[in-house]
């Protein structure tokens, strides 16, 4: 026919009849009873498309020939178009066909079972009329309802759930959706619609989520309810601000908690215990962080700021932190593996990172390591050259120089006793042996230089070596820091009891002034020895008053020694141990004016530091204004403290006093550097 | 020139200069020269005259001083010093010259040697000075130094006091505590408040977040 000239006949003639056909197929669906309505639209569908596609074979050569230079719509569309118009939006047919699909859906979600593969071939109909349709048609609704159901829905869970369950209901509810899309919706759909559950189930209900009494997100971290907390961070994650509302609301919960721990009273008894609490603390938020929120960085900082925050709310932290080290390295790493000590090392480390002081822990750390190292107190010489180097790899050079000169005195004066015996072992004899440790000035603490009158057989050793190192060192200094020292003696008490005494340098001056006397009065003994009375009064006290160490006996018999007291060798001395250690009452934190003392120290040597700052940024700015001094030089310092925009300030005049600086004519603002 | 020079330095009186420093007019000669030009030794009108006589220190002048500084005024005869006086009173109304005059102040009275001012002088030239200037704080300043401070007061803390003065009202309402000031009016400010004098309520937001 198209041959013929008639192919607008045959086109006409197809509409029509397609269209007569379509029309009564529509009735039939029409007529289906309920459930079976969907079967005989499909069942319809299908027909129509056998029909179509042999309408199409035989008409093809009009659809190659005469369809596209008429610009007809081809024969198969024109088929689709047709049952589009005539049976989806018959009126009769759209609505409910609408209404049937959501109701089912609806059915699902309510837990009944559905025929899902009818449910497919509906909405694969609905795909292949165009995806208009399918929007149109289905999809808008469905959201819309989709809305209001879970709308509805989580009004409900809020009321009656806790938290945790609330989310596992959203989950599930999210993944319900995600799997209706990949068995019988388009899958371009699945965004739209989780995007709805996301919107409906947890973006409109997050705060209120996040601080439920009892099941809200603090009580979750106080729990460590690890799949609680990933599902949070999971479901969370999904909407606009979720994340920063679980980071904000953990961030306050952590600074104020940490805000309680480093101002209990309680705790700052005991430093150990302090610095092993904030440990604790610091360890529980980096598995959550691990476990539940996927190590994401932000969390990861806030963590940090938080900590950084609250451990500067104790201006002791840093002498804790040191104690703790102290602690550590003196006994609490006996037996412990190398790695483990590291681990442990590194902890303390990161805490080290956030403090602000960082000079000030320094200057604890000098002299707690001072300690241990005079005392031969420390357990692995490895682990405390390990930390050094973590401090200098943080802090650089100038900070451990002093440090690292410590234990370089320590290993030169092995050697130096070494030549000192080999040079006098024959004159020595069997006098006491001595063992002297020369320390630089400048590398260690300072110590007030108190020396004390030492028994006649230990000065005259000292005299010998003195001019044994002057002798091979000439120019240089020695002065005793008898307050420091440690000696071993060997006693025999009344009844032939042996026993070896580790005792301090006071206390062995003391014990051998007994060699030749029996009875000696407080005077006696302060006149004899000249130790400093404060000194003397806790060396007797340790000596005469401590169960089971009393190799003195006192009269009169109390806790406390008096000036008109008087001192014997306590024959009864007994005790299990051959070798009995005396220990001196020392107050392992700083007391009140110690502390004082160190803040101070700290302060002055502060000042040299911020002037140098000063200038240094003056030297290559030349000019520059008050608010840029104080915000460079705070920057400049920060890796060792927080500089004091008062200090800074006071400096600041400092050098315009001293003419390095000065203030420019017109802006009062502005500083100049005068070179 | 030359020729009125002759005329006046015969004028002068020849007993303003002490005996053992011919060259200087000591603090006898000064009390002779305040009387004859009739002012008080105390009067701030002296320190405007030692100001443009350049005078290097508080209560003496050198002749090269005394007469450069008679010289740039113009006269010629203590007669003439003595009708100069209303002028120079009338300069410490003229805000440049008051600053000129009170930043000359602080070199003029300071002990020679020394960097900075002594407390008791500083509070005495303030007194004087600001008694022209009619800063109300003057006194409460006075006071906080006297129970805070206690020490020399250096160039910098001088002159910007000044502009303290100046530059912030009384209720201290415009006050920046990140304004530069020299770290003691910061302690002023401070102690102002402590003390009650100044209602916290009236200053800005700037000093509150501190």
């Amino acid at each position: 026919m198209v041959l013929h000239k008639f192919g607008e006949k045959l086109y006409s003639g197809l509409v029509g009849t397609m269209t007569l056909h379509l029309q009564e197929m529509a009735k039939t669906i029409e007529a289906a009873q309920g459930n079976l309505f969907l079967e005989e639209l499909n069942r319809k569908w299908n027909d129509h498309n056998k029909a179509l596609q042999m309408i199409r074979d035989i008409l093809m050569y009009m659809d190659r020939t005469f369809i596209p230079s008429n610009r007809k719509t081809p024969v198969h569309e024109l088929g689709l178009n047709l049952w589009r118009d005539n049976v989806i939006h018959s009126s009769k047919i759209q609505t409910r066909l609408l209404d049937t699909l959501l109701e089912l859906i609806q059915k699902e979600r309510t837990g009944e079972i559905i025929n899902r593969g009818l449910m497919r071939n509906i909405i694969k109909m609905l795909m292949d009329l165009g995806s208009s349709v399918y929007q149109e048609d289905f999809e808008k609704h469905f959201l819309e309802v989709s809305a209001d159901f879970y709308r509805a829905e989580s009004q409900d869970f809020i009321e009656c759930c806790d938290c945790g369950d609330y989310l596992k209901k959203a989950e599930r509810r999210l993944n319900e959706e995600i799997e209706r899309v990949s068995l019988y919706l388009d899958s371009k759909s699945e965004t739209k619609i989780t995007n709805v559950v996301e919107k409906e189930m947890i973006a409109s209900h997050m705060l209120r989520l996040v601080h439920m009494d009892n099941s809200g997100l603090v009580n979750m971290l106080i729990d460590d309810k690890y799949e609680d907390l990933g599902r949070m961070y999971n479901l969370f994650r999904r909407v606009p601000n979720g994340l920063p509302t679980i980071r904000d609301v953990m961030t306050s919960h952590l600074r104020e908690t940490g805000k309680q721990l480093v101002t209990d009273a309680e705790k700052l008894k005991d430093p150990v215990e302090f610095v092993q609490c904030l440990l604790n603390e610091k360890d529980k938020y980096d598995k959550i962080i691990n476990l539940a929120f996927s190590n994401d960085k932000t969390f990861q900082n806030a963590l940090n700021s938080s900590f950084e925050y609250f451990i500067n709310l104790n201006p002791r932290s840093p002498e804790f932190i040191s104690l703790f080290v102290d602690e550590k390295l003196r006994k609490g790493l006996k037996g412990v593996s190398e790695e483990d000590v590291e681990t442990i090392l590194d902890k303390v480390m990161m805490l080290f990172r956030y403090l602000q002081e960082k000079d000030v822990f320094e200057k604890y750390y000098k002299q707690h390591l001072a300690k241990r190292l005079l005392s031969g107190k420390t357990v692995s010489d490895d682990a405390e050259r390990s930390l050094i180097v973590k401090l200098k790899t943080e802090c650089g050079y100038q900070f451990t120089s002093k440090l690292e000169g410590m234990f370089t005195d320590m290993k030169t004066s092995q050697d130096t006793m070494q030549g000192f015996y080999a040079a006098y072992a024959a004159e020595l004899g069997d006098s006491p042996t001595l063992v002297v440790q020369v320390l630089t000035t400048g590398s260690w603490p300072t110590q007030p230089s108190i020396t004390c009158n030492l028994p006649a057989e230990m000065s005259a050793l000292c005299e010998k070596f003195r001019s044994y190192y002057l002798g091979t060192h000439t120019g240089r200094r020695l002065s005793w820091q008898t307050n420091m020292g440690t000696a071993d003696l060997k006693a025999i008490f009344g009844k032939g009891q042996k026993h070896e005494l580790n005792v301090s340098t006071y206390q062995m001056c003391v014990l051998m002034l007994f060699n030749s006397a029996d009875r000696l009065s407080y005077k006696e003994i302060e006149q004899a020895t000249e130790i400093p009375s404060s000194d003397l009064r806790r060396c007797l006290q340790s000596l005469a008053c401590v169960k089971g160490k009393n190799v003195l006996r006192k009269e009169p018999m109390s806790k406390d020694i008096g000036e008109e007291d008087a001192f014997f060798v306590n024959d009864k001395f007994a005790s299990k141990f051959y070798k009995v250690k005396i220990g001196t009452v020392v107050a392992q934190k700083e007391s009140e004016p110690e502390k004082q003392e160190t803040r101070q120290r700290v302060e002055e040597d502060r000042k040299p530091q911020i002037e140098a700052a000063i200038v240094r940024i003056m030297k290559s700015r030349r000019v520059l204004d008050h608010n840029n001094i104080i915000a460079e030089v705070t920057k400049q310092l920060q890796s060792r403290f927080l500089a004091n925009p008062g200090e800074i300030k006071k400096r600041i005049e400092s050098l315009i006093e001293r003419d390095f600086l000065e203030r420019d004519s017109s802006d009062r603002r502005l500083y100049r550097y005068l070179a | 020139m030359l020729g009125a020079w002759k005329i006046f330095t015969t004028d002068i009186k020849m007993s303003y200069f002490a005996d053992a420093y011919a060259d200087m007019i000591m603090a006898d000669g000064i009390t002779l020269l305040c009387s004859d030009i009739l002012v008080d030794h105390q009067d701030i009108v002296m320190l405007v005259l030692s100001w443009h006589m350049k005078a290097a220190t508080m209560c003496e002048f050198s002749k090269q001083e005394f007469i450069g500084g008679l010289q740039s005024l113009g006269v010629d005869s203590i007669e003439k010093l003595r009708e100069k006086i209303p002028f120079m009173r009338s300069e410490l109304k003229d805000d440049q010259k008051f600053r000129e005059i009170y930043n000359f102040a602080f070199g003029w009275a300071k002990e020679k040697g020394q960097k900075s001012l002594a407390l008791d002088t500083a509070i005495g030239m303030w007194q004087l000075l600001f008694a022209e200037k009619h800063w109300p704080l003057v006194d409460h300043w006075c006071q906080f130094l006297q129970a805070r401070h206690n020490k020399a007061i250096s160039r910098d803390t001088w002159s910007q006091l000044l502009e303290f003065a100046k530059t912030v009202d009384p209720q201290l309402s415009n006050y920046d505590v990140d304004g530069a000031w020299p770290y003691l009016i910061d302690e002023f400010v401070e102690y102002l408040i402590e003390n009650g004098i100044i209602q916290k309520g009236q200053l800005s937001d700037w000093t509150q977040k501190h």
